[in-house]
């Protein structure tokens, strides 16, 4: 078991390193002169190659490689070009925001999609099981920005029951949690009808297997048969499908951010490259890749603790 | 305590079970004897009510004179491990493979008898030591993969006598094991059911088997009980002709494999096989199989003719030659 966490955590620290080569990469094929950008056309040559040589731009690649991943792996991306402040600042303030926002988008996908998977398995070929397949098919067929736009419409615009974006921090945790209910449904809706179907075939399968008969002739109720018997069984397509869907839900609050107004991440990356704002895109992506990555290595290590099994064979 | 009458399980047009009677009382050991398809394990899930959602039941069944016929799923949940329990022939697919064998045998004592943590685990320790699990306070933290197969199946017996069934059934649990294992599988089941007291139902297609373990058998074929009696008198004089077939092809370990000219001898087999269900004949099961053939035979269902005071058997041969 020592071994596969070691081997995992080794392709973990490798993939971060092959993407931020990636992201570095990208980021100066891109067209556009960063000083060109800051001080805007009129700029004299003199005055642009003086800002060159001090952004450093006129090292190798390699060189400017190095030293950027060297300073982030100390938390320095940086000074923002258009904010005029260091980019760990305008990550640190906030990444408050998408993270409640990814949080909460999570906890609502998982809540819907289990009890509505494991509903649906348990009414296999009934009216409740075709009522969560075509709402689920509903589900996955509506663009979020579409359904944020819908939500907004109906309960801020004309109902009233709740804002219709921006969001004032947890110093007042009723108006933050308000202000959090529409973005989550339209970034957990998507996510929650496939979950909810992964969930439910994952369920149907293990429901065949012979130890959940075992479970009812021990007199066991069907509730309890499923939630302790099939859910943990269930547990490992379904924990891969949440990995991936945590990446994207955290990528995917870069669409909801910008329709509700929201001051996160992903507001600040649409705003930045806006801008060609390079150090603060590039310190973006890296973050969001890095949040990928890690989602990822987390489902791996979920799996040992789910299977007793897989301790034994890795 | 436990009784069948005229008990059938159909599924539409096709009877997994027809008219199934039988009377099962404390200390009996009753062997159900049948091959793949007639309808034996058909008849332990009706008796655990577990016949699935599709299926449709007609005739009685009541256990201490309860009518559990048509019982809703919660009357059955309180049946369920008091009252009669199971176990299965798969040892290595019968247990939850992410919990501790201590936690799967202590669930059903938490849940019907209310007992904390530590009392259920001290009752399951005793059970563990009963069915011959050796070093039973390690094996409580054990997962499924990490015991043997026999094991497991100990495991599942513990699991089924937890909250003291007075019927416990087998459903062929033995096939899956090695032979020496399941000598020693049988050999304790028939000692936890004299020593408890408990009565058991053996289902097997294993007759060196049932003639160790049971005092009476019933003989199935195609969902219809042809045969019953006590098992030795059965095994020794059958009377139906499925159940002389199905002797005569057992191996005989005092004839040798080849004759006097050097050639391979073949075990005698029925000819043909069970049909399936929705195209079984209307009367007899076995008609179209038998060697004898009567004209009422694939017509007309025989019904039991009295052979003894406790034997049995459904054919119109019996009827004919009093």
């Amino acid at each position: 078991m020592w071994y596969f966490i070691f081997r995992r955590t080794a392709g973990f620290v490798a993939t971060l390193f092959v993407v931020s080569a990636v992201v570095f990469a990208v980021m100066n094929i891109l067209p556009g002169d960063p000083a060109l950008t800051i001080l805007g056309l009129d700029a004299t040559d003199d005055a642009l190659a003086a800002l060159r040589e001090q952004l450093g731009l006129n090292q190798p690649v390699l060189a400017r490689y190095v030293s950027w991943i060297w300073n982030a792996l100390q938390g320095d991306f940086g000074i923002s070009h258009s904010f005029r402040v260091p980019v760990s600042e305008l990550i640190a303030e906030r990444l408050p925001m998408t993270v409640s926002l990814a949080v909460a988008g999570m906890i609502f996908t998982l809540v819907i999609a289990l009890s509505l998977g494991i509903g649906a398995a348990a009414r296999h070929r009934k009216v409740g099981d075709w009522g969560v397949m075509f709402i689920s098919q509903i589900g996955i067929a509506v663009p979020a920005f579409w359904l944020s736009m819908l939500l907004v419409l109906l309960f801020a615009v004309k109902l009233r029951w709740l804002p219709p974006g921006g969001f004032a921090g947890w110093s007042d945790p009723v108006a933050a949690m308000r202000s959090l209910v529409l973005p989550t449904i339209a970034l957990g809706v998507v996510q929650s009808a496939v979950l909810a179907r992964v969930t439910r075939s994952s369920a149907l399968e293990v429901m065949r297997q012979d130890f959940v008969r075992t479970a009812r002739a021990s007199g066991l109720s069907r509730r309890r048969v499923l939630w302790r018997h099939v859910l943990p069984n269930a547990l490992v397509p379904i924990v891969t499908i949440v990995g991936m869907q945590f990446a994207a839900l955290v990528t995917g609050t870069i669409v909801i951010e910008n329709v509700f107004y929201l001051p996160g991440l992903g507001r600040l990356i649409f705003q930045s490259i806006s801008n060609r704002d390079l150090p603060t895109v590039q310190a973006l992506v890296m973050l969001f890749a890095a949040i990928v990555v890690t989602a990822n290595f987390v489902v791996d290590l979920l799996y040992v603790v789910i299977d007793p099994r897989l301790k034994a064979r890795t | 305590m436990f009784q069948l009458a005229d008990f059938s399980v159909s599924f539409g047009t096709a009877t997994a079970l027809r008219r199934a009677t039988l009377d099962i009382r404390q200390g009996d050991r009753l062997g159900i004897v049948g091959e793949s398809g007639s309808g034996k394990t058909m008849l332990a899930l009706a008796l655990m009510g577990m016949a699935p959602d599709a299926a449709t039941i007609s005739g009685r069944l009541t256990i201490d004179g309860h009518d559990m016929t048509h019982a809703t799923e919660a009357t059955w949940q309180q049946m369920r491990a008091r009252r009669v329990a199971m176990i299965f022939q798969e040892p290595m697919s019968a247990l939850n493979p992410l919990r501790r064998i201590g936690d799967t045998v202590m669930e059903p004592l938490i849940v019907h008898e209310g007992l904390s943590r530590a009392q259920a685990q001290a009752r399951v320790l005793a059970l563990l030591e009963e069915v011959g699990i050796p070093d039973p306070a390690a094996r409580l933290r054990m997962f499924p993969h990490e015991l043997s197969g026999g094991q497991r199946q100990r495991v599942l017996i513990a699991l089924a006598l937890a909250c003291n069934p007075a019927l416990l059934i087998a459903d062929e649990p033995t096939t899956a094991l090695d032979a020496n294992v399941a000598l020693r599988i049988t050999d304790l089941l028939v000692r936890l059911a004299q020593e408890r007291g408990m009565a058991l139902v053996f289902i097997t297609h294993d007759l060196a088997a049932v003639a160790r373990t049971t005092k009476d058998i019933v003989v199935m074929y195609g969902g219809d009980m042809i045969e019953r009696g006590p098992t030795a008198q059965v095994l020794s004089a059958p009377a139906h002709p499925y159940t002389q077939g199905l002797l005569a092809a057992r191996p005989d370990p005092t004839v040798p494999p080849r004759d006097a000219t050097g050639k391979r001898r073949r075990l005698p087999t029925l000819p043909g096989t069970v049909p399936p269900l929705a195209a079984l004949p209307q009367g007899c099961r076995f008609s179209g199989r038998c060697s004898v053939e009567l004209p009422q035979c694939a017509g007309t269902r025989p019904t039991d003719h009295a052979l003894d005071a406790d034997r049995s058997a459904a054919c119109h041969l019996l009827g004919a030659t009093p």
